[in-house]
């Protein structure tokens, strides 16, 4: 069986429903689904009916000037990167998967990316939500301004709850300018550096992790596993993958450095190249160790006494 | 749109009251809890005389006074705990406190126990390599950076009050400060924490990024709701290798307001973007903080970009162009850190020049899309004028972050009833502009009234069930946040958990 709320009052009758069901039945438990695309959490849902936000997609407001954007649950990391990418912006979500997984689930389960050291994670970059608990109450929390302290932090608190605590209808989030210039490095190491036991007499890893500690922070840097390089298309011998971006000065200088890295040479790659890595590198389905303390389970009580929202998901007993 | 929040008691300040009093507690016998806290924390960290406790009766926030029943001062965090756990024991209500610098009224305890924290000011450890600080809840914002400072480091959230504030009060009221704008407000810097729960359980807090909840981002900003910070571990920030610091000087206030957007649109993100008016350049000049800011100005941009010298000097050359574009008079870059002091001087001290002005001063708190600043601030001195007030703006314009302060007597009842009028009138403003009613002081008691208008029942319902999960008694700084009211039992979902069991 499955639902398709069009709108968040829609959804909040269907909770409530299955709120007032599951007193009845034990199969009343809902199922909460975008584009279905979502990473599993190694645990299974006791859910009679699945739950499709789907409907709820697209772009509700955006002023470019405002670098904020709302957009309905559904709508797809490639949707909302087309529509900023118009403008000159981009919300750094940018996280680990394909960009056919919606906004809503990488909000719900907090999914970073490889540039979330650099651009922020989904829980700092999540400015206010719309999201309807599991007793069908609609809430409304934060907004279109990038600070807002006007109450508790439901945001926080339903951010990365994989919809246990509610269900997320809208987001409004924080964006940025994308970079003015925007360059991406394969890191080609010297063999010496992977022979058996002999480690070369520079250590470009080291050096590369002290470059991105330093005054030119890459966007993102990562390690890869000398089988990485044939699966990205990389060139051979490719072990680390750099992004600088910035102004021409600010790139120019960053681009001297890693030329300069002492045991590497920096090939320029394509900038697609990083979905590549986050479809590709994206970390496989493990089963999710959820940290079920005292608080954790009074929040979860309180916020879903019937336990319709994804029951068992996150691996909780009964 | 819902009705606007009626104000239903009015004290002999200008601002309304705490609209719904918590449920009457349990009556707690003084003299006995005083005792037994006496016991824990030695006599000399009780206080219970009227006199001894006058200087509890307010915060940062002029015109609002609620007396302590007590106050108690633990010098550990083993006396935190036990301190916590005897309150808990007779159900007393309490109120945390830090240097009581907060701007919304926070800190008051309204006949209830005051627990004062800044004794707990030792820095536990400060680990450089990792770039992260652990330390007590009274340690002053400002300490810790210069702590941190041979290592090249600081703490990023600066608050005004900075020199005075601690980093637990900053944790309940999620601080922000000039520099938030590139590098985020407290919730963006803070990585784990010992909390002591209000029923004298200390649990571990993190903000679940291995696989659990959010806690400690639901706990940041909860305004001491959800019980007391014993420790917490703070992201520090390496220095920018090299700083720059521009005043531009506008005719008129909308054109300083266009030149903020102007500078977001055109993809720079300044480590800070400040604007003050007239008013404030006035109050200012005239102080002894006088920065050097052109007296004849209608606004002034305080902007300043930092990170890597490579490409910076590109940053503040756009930064200058967009201001002139805007229609900027002027553009002066900070020739050495003597004047870049001296700039940042003149704004950080700009509440306090503003005493010379009048003898209290209503320091207001809201903010709005970044693009709605010009218009909003026009209806800001409409309203102001109306009410025969002049409004200093001050604030954070990169955020949308506007501070409306409102330079008054008191003492003056005809002139606080305007006040309290233009302030209700700007916050009505704001909200309809699509902002909110406060972005970095809080709500505290001030902006209670406000509310009901900005969210639904529902949100406030379900803020009431948050503060639940953490405080089911209510007793930690009761009566604060969420207007009591607001908080209904769900009795529908209780007989929906009954029939499942």
């Amino acid at each position: 069986m499955s639902d398709q709320p069009r709108n968040v009052r829609e959804l909040a009758g269907l909770v409530r429903d299955a709120a007032t069901r599951s007193a009845a039945t034990r199969d009343a438990g809902l199922r909460i689904e975008g584009a279905g695309t979502w990473m599993d959490s190694g645990h299974p849902v006791r859910a009679g009916v699945t739950l499709s936000v789907g409907a709820m997609r697209g772009i509700v407001a955006y002023t470019p000037a405002d670098l904020t954007i709302t957009v309905d649950a559904a709508t797809t990391l490639a949707e909302l990167d087309a529509a900023t990418r118009e403008h000159g912006q981009w919300c750094p979500l940018l996280p680990w998967g394909d960009d056919r997984g919606t906004v809503g689930a990488t909000v719900a389960t907090a999914t970073a990316g490889p540039f979330a050291e650099s651009l922020g994670r989904p829980r700092d970059l999540v400015l206010g939500v719309e999201a309807v608990d599991g007793m069908g109450r609609v809430l409304g929390a934060g907004g279109r301004v990038v600070k807002n302290v006007a109450g508790f932090d439901l945001t926080r608190a339903i951010t990365g709850s994989w919809g246990t605590l509610a269900v997320i209808a809208r987001l409004h989030l924080r964006l940025r300018s994308r970079p003015a210039v925007d360059e991406s490095w394969a890191m080609v190491m010297d063999d010496a550096r992977d022979t058996p036991g002999g480690v070369s007499r520079n250590d470009p890893g080291a050096a590369l992790r002290e470059f991105s500690r330093g005054p030119h922070a890459p966007l993102a840097m990562l390690d890869l596993a000398r089988e990485d390089a044939a699966a990205l298309a990389l060139p051979a011998g490719t072990r680390a993958l750099v992004r600088i971006g910035g102004n021409g000065a600010f790139v120019a200088a960053s681009r001297a450095a890693l030329q300069s890295t002492a045991g590497a040479t920096a090939v320029a790659v394509e900038p697609a190249t990083w979905d590549r890595v986050r479809t590709r590198l994206a970390p496989g389905d493990r089963a999710l160790t959820w940290r079920w303390d005292a608080l954790s389970r009074r929040l979860r009580e309180r916020f879903d006494p019937a336990r319709v929202l994804n029951p068992g998901l996150l691996g909780e007993e009964g | 749109m819902r009705e606007t929040p009626s104000f239903p008691r009015v004290t002999t300040s200008a601002f309304p009251t705490v609209a719904d009093p918590a449920a009457p507690p349990a009556p707690v016998d003084v003299r006995a809890l005083a005792g037994a806290l006496a016991g824990i924390v030695g006599p000399s960290h009780v206080l219970t005389r009227d006199a001894s406790l006058l200087v509890y009766r307010s915060d940062g926030l002029p015109g609002l006074a609620r007396d302590p029943a007590l106050a108690v001062f633990p010098g550990s965090r083993d006396e935190l705990v036990a301190v916590m756990r005897a309150l808990a024991a007779v159900g007393a209500p309490f109120v945390a406190r830090g240097a009581g610098t907060g701007l919304s009224g926070g800190a008051l305890a309204d006949g209830v126990t005051l627990l004062g924290l800044h004794r707990l000011k030792r820095i536990l450890a400060i680990d450089a390599e990792a770039r992260t600080a652990t330390v007590e809840p009274g340690v002053v914002n400002a300490s810790l950076t210069k702590a941190v400072a041979p290592f090249g480091l600081h703490y990023a959230p600066d608050p005004s009050s900075q020199t005075a504030c601690t980093i637990g009060g900053n944790i309940a009221e999620n601080a922000g400060g000039p520099h938030c704008l590139k590098y985020g407000v407290t919730l963006n810097h803070v990585l784990r924490a010992t909390i002591v729960l209000p029923d004298g359980t200390v649990i571990p807090l993190d903000r679940g990024d291995d696989g659990g909840y959010d806690l400690l981002g639901a706990f940041v900003g909860s305004e001491g709701c959800f019980g007391v910070v014993a420790d917490v571990t703070v992201r520090l920030t390496p220095d920018p290798e090299r700083v720059i610091t521009l005043l531009a000087d506008f005719t008129s206030v909308r054109a300083a307001a266009d030149a903020t957007s102007r500078i977001i649109a055109a993809g720079i993100l300044p480590a800070a973007l400040e604007l003050m008016d007239q008013a404030t350049i006035e109050a200012v000049e005239s102080s002894i903080y006088a920065a050097g800011y052109p007296r004849d100005a209608a606004a002034v941009l305080l902007i300043e970009v930092d990170g890597a010298a490579a490409g910076l000097e590109e940053d503040a050359a756009a930064v200058e162009t967009e201001c002139r574009g805007a229609g900027a008079r002027g553009v002066r870059v900070a020739r050495d850190a003597t004047e870049r002091a001296r700039l940042w001087q003149g704004r950080k001290k700009a509440f306090g020049a503003m005493g010379r002005v009048s003898p209290h001063l209503a320091v207001q708190d809201a903010v709005v899309p970044r693009t709605q600043l010009a218009d909003v601030l026009e209806e800001i001195q409409v309203i102001g004028a109306r009410h025969g007030l002049r409004v200093c703006n001050v604030f954070h314009a990169g955020d949308g972050n506007l501070h409306p302060n409102i330079p008054y007597d008191a003492g003056d009842p005809e002139q606080s009833r305007h006040v309290h009028q233009a302030m209700r009138e700007i916050m009505a403003r704001c909200i309809a502009a699509g902002g909110t009613i406060t972005g970095e002081h809080g709500v505290g008691l001030d902006k209670l009234p406000y509310m009901d208008a900005l969210l639904t029942a529902e949100t406030l319902d379900a803020m009431c069930t948050l503060r639940d999960v953490f405080d089911p008694e209510r007793r930690s700084n009761p009566g604060k946040v969420v207007p009591v009211r607001a908080c209904k039992e769900w009795h529908g979902a209780a007989s929906v958990r009954g029939g499942q069991a």
